[in-house]
């Protein structure tokens, strides 16, 4: 492969142009922080006595919302830094952070589902939470969907910029629904809400020891570092396509 | 030149993380303390010596020579159960109950019994099956001044807010007494409810409403101990509860994880080898022409 490609632009190669070290770095330290924080979750933190062991999904559960908060905003940074520079760059890192956040938001969608069914006694049920969590997702997919449909690259960029800002109204809805409306319930675990007036995080100290860190690294590491390997897979399917049109013309 | 806010994050991160945890340990401090196993849980009785091991819990009262214990026996014989937990924790050999009765509670149909060994030993117990084998709660009392009993029955007329009728037939059907020969005394506060009491020169019996439900507490004499013992008795009942068994969930939610993770990367993977492929194919062509 090395011998056909090397008269192609030296950044498709990927031999040529290997992930920068930062990222490199990035990948080994989010792969041992997720097995360090599955760990904590396992291990770490004790049996709850009312729900049992499926509390620990938690772990994973409220932090791949988050995780998917930080994709979906770099959606948003995205879209209007693209709008304001039309530079193609950072329309790539708006598509990059919806993959990747609608990875997440399923995650969360799903392993809530799965916390349900011992608990509430059912997969399913049409709390506002989990309502404006599903419309979350399925704007997002609409996101991609809709890309894949627009032909002329610079409109399909500037449309898909404004529809991912605005679809990120989606995200605050889900995430402030359960403190404005009293009819859910989906427990609220930080501060007040409409059923817990006086607010407040009571939690034993394993709970925390692991909570924080897996918050932390579903935040900051994982999208960060899924988007970046996203981004750069997407500036060589891009320089491919615009060779293959090339060649075409010749 | 990338240290120094390398440096301020981490420093950040580890102030919130210590904040976080001195704040749940603070609240650590407003908790209910349980004791937990593997099966169930329940309240440590505060001002009772605890003597629990691994798989059963048990607190005692010395001064009233009164023990609380709570385990799960193997076996789905709720008489067989009681008869083993009796025989090895207080190598009591259980014979017929001076009272049998069943009541439906929140969490499954218990029955109830009580039996009176004559040499100043009684034994309350509430049994109930459960996927382990057999829930016994037991209430030990081997004070030779006064026999004491504790138990729960359902209400004759869930309308009334009165455990009279109840305290009637237990003093009866338990110590043969008509409830007639005691007088009512003004109702006590405990902290697990308003007690209603009555008291007489033979006996005195306590009694509380809870749902569809009346808590008795009987004792020969002068009531004493009396309210301690069932409020002690009470609380470990209302507060027993058996951790569900759910890791099977648990597992089918990391195996979800791991197949979107699965998915998420593979599909990076995948792209990556489509757009070689490509890349050798248009390479090729380019040959070709060249």
């Amino acid at each position: 492969m090395e011998e056909k490609t090397k008269s192609l632009p030296t950044d498709l190669r990927m031999e040529a142009n290997p992930p920068p070290r930062l990222l490199r770095v990035l990948t080994v330290v989010t792969i041992l922080g997720f097995a360090g924080t599955l760990a904590l979750g396992l291990k770490v933190a004790g049996t709850d006595i009312q729900q049992g062991e499926i509390q620990r999904i938690f772990y994973i559960h409220m932090p791949s919302f988050f995780g998917a908060f930080t994709a979906f905003g770099l959606t948003v940074v995205g879209g209007v830094i693209y709008l304001a520079r039309k530079s193609e760059r950072w329309d790539r890192i708006a598509l990059a952070g919806v993959e990747v956040g609608l990875a997440f938001s399923l995650i969360n969608l799903l392993t809530g589902s799965i916390w349900a069914r011992p608990i509430w006694n059912t997969w399913w049920t049409w709390d506002p939470r989990l309502t404006s969590a599903a419309i979350m997702c399925l704007t997002y997919a609409a996101y991609l969907m809709l890309r894949a449909g627009i032909d002329d690259p610079g409109k399909r960029r500037a449309f898909m910029s404004v529809y991912g800002i605005l679809a990120f109204v989606t995200v605050l809805i889900t995430l402030f629904i359960i403190r404005i409306v009293p009819e859910t319930i989906h427990p609220v675990i930080v501060g007040a809400s409409p059923q817990n007036a006086q607010g407040g995080f009571e939690a034993t100290s394993g709970v925390v020891i692991a909570l924080v860190p897996s918050l932390l690294l579903w935040l900051t590491l994982m999208p960060i570092t899924i988007i970046w390997h996203r981004v750069r897979l997407e500036a060589r399917i891009e320089k491919l396509h615009q060779l293959k049109l090339q060649a075409l013309s010749e | 030149m990338m240290m120094k806010p390398a440096i301020t994050t981490v420093a950040l991160l580890c102030a919130l993380w210590t904040i976080c945890i001195v704040s749940a340990e603070d609240g650590e401090e407003n908790m209910t303390p349980y004791f937990q196993s593997r099966a169930f849980n329940v309240p440590i009785l505060a001002g009772w010596g605890d003597q629990s091991g691994e798989d059963f819990a048990q607190f005692q009262l010395a001064e009233a020579e009164a023990t609380i214990r709570a385990a799960i026996v193997p076996t789905d014989d709720i008489i067989a159960a009681v008869g083993a937990e009796l025989s090895d924790a207080f190598e009591i050999e259980v014979g017929q109950p001076s009272f049998q009765g069943k009541v439906n509670l929140a969490d499954g149909t218990w029955s109830v019994l009580i039996y009176d060994y004559g040499d100043a030993t009684t034994a309350s117990v509430m049994a109930r099956l459960a996927a382990a084998g057999t829930v016994v709660i037991s209430f030990v009392e081997q004070d030779p001044a006064a026999r004491t009993a504790l138990l729960i029955m359902a209400q004759t007329d869930d309308a009334l807010d009165d455990p009279t009728p109840e305290i009637a037939i237990a003093v009866e059907s338990i110590a043969g007494v008509s409830l007639s020969e005691l007088n009512r005394a003004e109702s006590i506060r405990l902290p697990s409810g308003e007690w209603t009491v009555y008291t007489g020169a033979s006996m005195s019996a306590m009694g509380m409403v809870f749902g569809n439900d009346s808590y008795v507490a009987l004792r020969e004499g002068a009531p004493g101990d009396l309210a301690a013992l069932a409020d002690a008795y009470n609380r470990t009942l209302l507060g027993f509860f058996i951790t569900p068994d759910n890791s099977h969930y648990l597992a089918l939610g990391l195996a979800v994880v791991f197949v979107v993770f699965g998915a998420l990367v593979g599909s990076l993977f995948w792209r990556e080898r489509s757009l070689r492929k490509e890349l050798a194919l248009l390479a090729q062509l380019a040959g070709e022409d060249g």
